[in-house]
This record gives C-alpha cells, sequence and structure tokens, in this order.
C-alpha cells in the first residue's frame, strides 16, 4: 500500500496545524504562569513549581485516557461533541506540554532575568510593570520554549490516538499514521513517514530560528 | 515594533492553522463511526466497504476508530460510537445483556490459525486438533525448547486463546509464554523474531505474510472447528446510550448484509493474496454459525 502525494501533504499540513495551534493555546496559560511563579518568592510558587516539573514526564496516554474520559460522550463534557475532531487533540496537546512549558519557562525566562527583576524592583516597578518587561525581554526565550512544546507535541502518539481515533482525512496525523502503518506491517513506509516527520520538524525550527536571531 | 510583529505572527498562525482545521471539518458531512477489531481495519477490509457505502451516499462520511474488541465494545457502551464490529463472542454478549448493544448479525467469518517457526520444535504441524495443539507447545514449552507469545490485551484473538487454553485445562504460565500486550501485527511479529508459535486471525497473517514480514513463521494448525473466527456488527442502542445515530447506522448494516456487501467480503484480498481472508455469512448456513457463536459466547 503506497500512499498518495495528496495524503502526504494532507497529514503534514494536519499534523502542523494541530500542534502548532496546540502550542499557541498553550502558551497563552503557560507563559503568563512561568513568568509569575519565577516572580514570586513564596512557598506556595516552590510547590507548584515541583508539581509541574513532576509532570512533564507524565505518559502521553495517561493523559489521553484522562481527557478521553471526560470527553466521551457519557463524560461531564460529553456534550461538547469534541471527542474525535481534530479539537479534541489540539486540547489534549495543548494540556499535554502545559507543564513542560511552565518548568522551562520557569528555568530559562525566571532565573536568567532575576537581575532584570531585581532591578526594576529597586527603580520601584510595579508587579505588573516587571511582569510586561520580562515579556518584552524574553520573546526570543519564549519562542525557544515555545518549539520545544511543539516539539512534544507534534511528536506524541497517545493523545493524538486516543482523542484523535486516528480519522483518515480528519484526525490522521504523522503519529498515528505510523502506527497504522506498522501494523498494516509496511515498516518501510513507517521510517519514511518518520524521516518526513524529523525533516518538516527541522525545517519548521530553522524557520523560527532565522526569524528570532534577525531581531 | 517587535511586539507588533509576534502578534501579527501569532493571529496569522492562529488563521492558517484555524483555517485548515475548520474547513477538514466543514467538509465533513454526516458522519457515521465505527468502533471496530484491527483486523477488519487493517487488513482494508473496512476501507474498501466504506468507499462502495459512501458511493450510494455521497453526503456520509465514515470515520473508523479501529482498536481491539474489548476497547471497540467498551467505547461503544460510553457513547462513542453508533456501530460496532467485533469478534469476540464471550464479550459481545455481555454488552448484548446489559443492554447496550442491539440488532446484532454475523456479517462474515474466518479462521484463526496457529503460527509457528518452520522447525517446529513442538511438533504440532498438521494437527486437526487445536487443544492438542496447544498441550503440546505447553509440554515443549516447559522443557525449554518451545516459545508461545499471547497478545494478552482482552481482544477477540486473547479471548480465543484463552478459551483453547481452558479446554485444554492449562493456566499458561512460565517462560515459555509471553504475553505481548500488542495489537496482533506487533504479536506476529515478535512471534517471528522470537521463533514462537502464536494463535492469530487468518487475515492479519496473510496480510502481513505478503508484506515480507513474517519469514519465520508457517501455518501450523488449522481447520479446527474450535478456531472458527465470527464477525458480528451491533448497532449501539440509542435508547439506552444518547446520540446514535441509528436510521445511518442500520443503513450501513443492512448494505453490510446485503448481496452487494457479502461479495465484496466474500472477494476481498483474493487477488493480493491469492487466498479468501473472509467469508461471508450469505454463503453459509447463518443457524449453524449462530450455534457455534453461542457455543463461545456462553462457554
Amino acid at each position: 500500500m503506497v500512499i498518495s502525494l495528496y495524503t502526504l501533504l494532507e497529514i503534514t499540513i494536519r499534523s502542523i496545524s494541530i500542534s502548532g495551534l496546540a502550542t499557541l493555546l498553550s502558551a497563552l496559560w503557560s507563559i503568563p504562569v512561568a513568568i509569575l511563579l519565577s516572580i514570586s518568592q513564596s512557598k506556595m510558587a516552590r510547590l507548584l513549581t515541583t508539581i509541574f516539573n513532576a509532570l512533564v514526564g507524565i505518559p502521553t496516554v495517561v493523559i489521553g485516557l484522562v481527557l478521553y474520559l471526560l470527553l466521551s460522550r457519557s463524560g461531564p463534557l460529553g456534550i461538547v461533541n469534541m471527542l474525535y475532531t481534530p479539537y479534541a487533540i489540539i486540547f489534549g496537546q495543548a494540556i499535554l506540554i502545559t507543564p513542560l512549558l511552565i518548568s522551562f519557562g520557569i528555568e530559562v525566562i525566571g532565573v536568567r532575568t532575576r537581575d532584570l527583576i531585581e532591578m526594576s524592583l529597586t527603580f520601584g516597578a510595579s508587579k505588573r510593570q516587571v511582569f510586561t518587561t520580562i515579556f518584552e525581554e524574553s520573546s526570543s526565550r519564549i519562542l525557544a520554549i515555545s518549539i520545544l512544546g511543539f516539539q512534544r507535541a507534534v511528536g506524541e502518539l497517545g493523545v493524538a490516538l486516543m482523542l484523535g481515533g486516528n480519522i483518515k482525512g480528519l484526525t490522521r496525523v504523522f503519529t498515528t499514521a505510523i502506527a497504522l502503518e506498522i501494523q498494516r506491517g509496511e515498516f518501510e513506509l513507517a521510517i519514511y513517514l518518520g524521516l518526513i516527520l524529523i525533516t518538516v520538524d527541522f525545517i519548521i525550527i530553522l524557520i523560527l530560528r532565522l526569524l528570532g536571531w534577525r531581531k | 515594533m517587535d511586539k507588533r510583529i509576534i502578534i501579527m505572527g501569532v493571529v496569522l498562525a492562529i488563521l492558517v492553522f484555524g483555517g485548515y482545521i475548520s474547513y477538514t471539518m466543514l467538509t465533513q458531512g454526516e458522519t457515521l463511526r465505527i468502533s471496530t477489531t484491527t483486523s477488519l481495519y487493517a487488513t482494508g477490509l473496512l476501507d474498501r466497504l466504506g468507499e462502495e457505502f459512501e458511493k450510494t451516499h455521497p453526503n456520509v462520511v465514515i470515520q473508523v476508530i479501529a482498536v481491539g474488541s474489548g476497547e471497540a465494545l467498551r467505547k461503544a457502551s460510553m457513547g462513542d460510537a453508533d456501530l460496532v464490529l467485533v469478534h469476540a463472542p464471550n464479550l459481545e454478549i455481555k454488552y448484548v445483556n446489559d443492554g447496550f448493544l442491539v440488532e446484532g448479525a454475523i456479517f462474515a467469518y474466518n479462521y484463526f490459525v496457529i503460527v509457528g517457526p518452520p522447525d517446529d520444535p513442538a511438533g504440532i504441524k498438521d494437527l486437526r486438533n487445536s487443544t492438542m495443539a496447544f498441550i503440546k507447545i505447553m509440554e515443549a514449552g516447559e522443557k525449554g525448547e518451545a516459545l508461545f507469545v499471547s497478545r494478552g490485551d482482552n481482544s477477540g484473538t486473547h479471548n480465543r486463546e484463552m478459551f483453547i487454553w481452558s479446554k485444554a485445562c492449562i493456566k499458561p504460565s512460565g517462560g515459555w509464554y509471553i504475553e505481548s500486550g500488542t495489537g496482533m501485527s506487533q504479536t506476529l511479529e515478535i512471534a517471528n523474531e522470537k521463533g514462537a508459535y502464536t494463535l492469530t486471525d487468518i487475515g492479519t497473517y496473510l496480510k502481513l505474510r505478503k508484506t515480507g514480514v513474517l519469514n519465520n513463521l508457517e501455518i501450523m494448525v488449522s481447520g479446527d472447528p474450535n478456531l472458527i473466527n465470527i464477525y458480528s456488527v451491533y448497532i449501539v442502542n440509542p435508547e439506552k446510550v444518547d446520540g446514535v445515530k441509528y436510521k445511518l447506522a442500520k443503513e450501513f448494516m443492512d448494505f453490510l448484509l446485503s448481496h452487494n456487501g457479502q461479495e465484496i467480503i466474500e472477494t476481498y484480498g483474493l487477488d493480493l493474496y491469492g487466498e479468501q481472508l473472509f467469508y461471508s455469512a450469505e454463503n453459509t448456513d447463518v443457524n449453524e454459525l449462530k450455534d457455534i457463536w453461542n457455543y463461545f459466547a456462553t462457554s
């Protein structure tokens, strides 16, 4: 069985779209939380940081299963009818990469801008001003973290399979397509798909890095 | 300035990605969701049937969720499918009795086969009795001469394997008994690598054999009545589960059982594999199949 060029293109665009949107969505709440946690010196913040650190390694199928039970027609969110749609994968991957974005966000944004924070505070800036300053100063680092998040999202299988169902023409992404081809015994095709995924990844990162450097 | 470029980039990305995703959603028309056992999907039969059905129902899109029989049934009972295609009578009967599945019908059958390495260390080749073969595999296994790979995943095939072990009065365990916990294809590949025996549906075996993956596995035992593999179709009970598209599910079921649908099943894969993968219910005594189904469901 050979995959047509059209299908391949479709899977590529879908994978990038879904994981790209998931990354943006996740960054929307993860980056502010990361900045807040790195500014705050409270015990609570340190506890939350530890929790998010621990959650980075959560198995993707576990997230997939928990969200499946939530989104299933008989689940508490079944009414929105989101299961087995691309939206469900976007939602699931956004949740999946949240601990990663927050943890790395705290490390990369927080630690390196500690001087900046102290300086701003000595000059009598409000917390809000500190927040925006950090955001502006670390845009390239936020980009770098988002790339990491995107990588995790585009390369994961559990969430895409549980929430998307690998439906042809709707929720089939790179990883689920690869899993299916392995099941079909088409190992070569699975390897090709994997290579294409890596190539696409590489090109995206290259473009983003170039854009980041130019600034 | 920098800020504006970033915001514009993000907005643009959302528009492009979101637009694409929404477009694929909108073009999806009315959907029928089928949860099915992997063997029907991995062999390509369901795609072929779906194509034919969509010819007469151009506005319908068939969404296939291919998982093991246990998972397929569970998902259907949770309202996440309209139609179920499975092959695990002893699991099916529970969901039928609980009222989750209605209008069950047998639409196809084929055979499980015991496959193993060509040198056949357990000496089971051409036995006609699967129970006898399992006993011999265990004996050879305990002597350290043979291995058996089990699916171990509560699928239809795994359930049948456990049924045969119970017929042989054996509780399989020990170093010779490997539980793979994976789908049929992976299990076959593991058996192939390790030179082990395993139980498989004939369709998946022939499909994989054709792709050249299974050069170390041959069919050892087939044709035992205990190895008949019965595929049934059910509609999820709309009175018990919300949101089931009963009418559409019924139409697909009728198509599956129609002469047209049955003919596709009967001839599928003949040209590719040189052997029949599935046998239609139409060309068989359905009552006999039902008796066999009952035997597996209740024992």
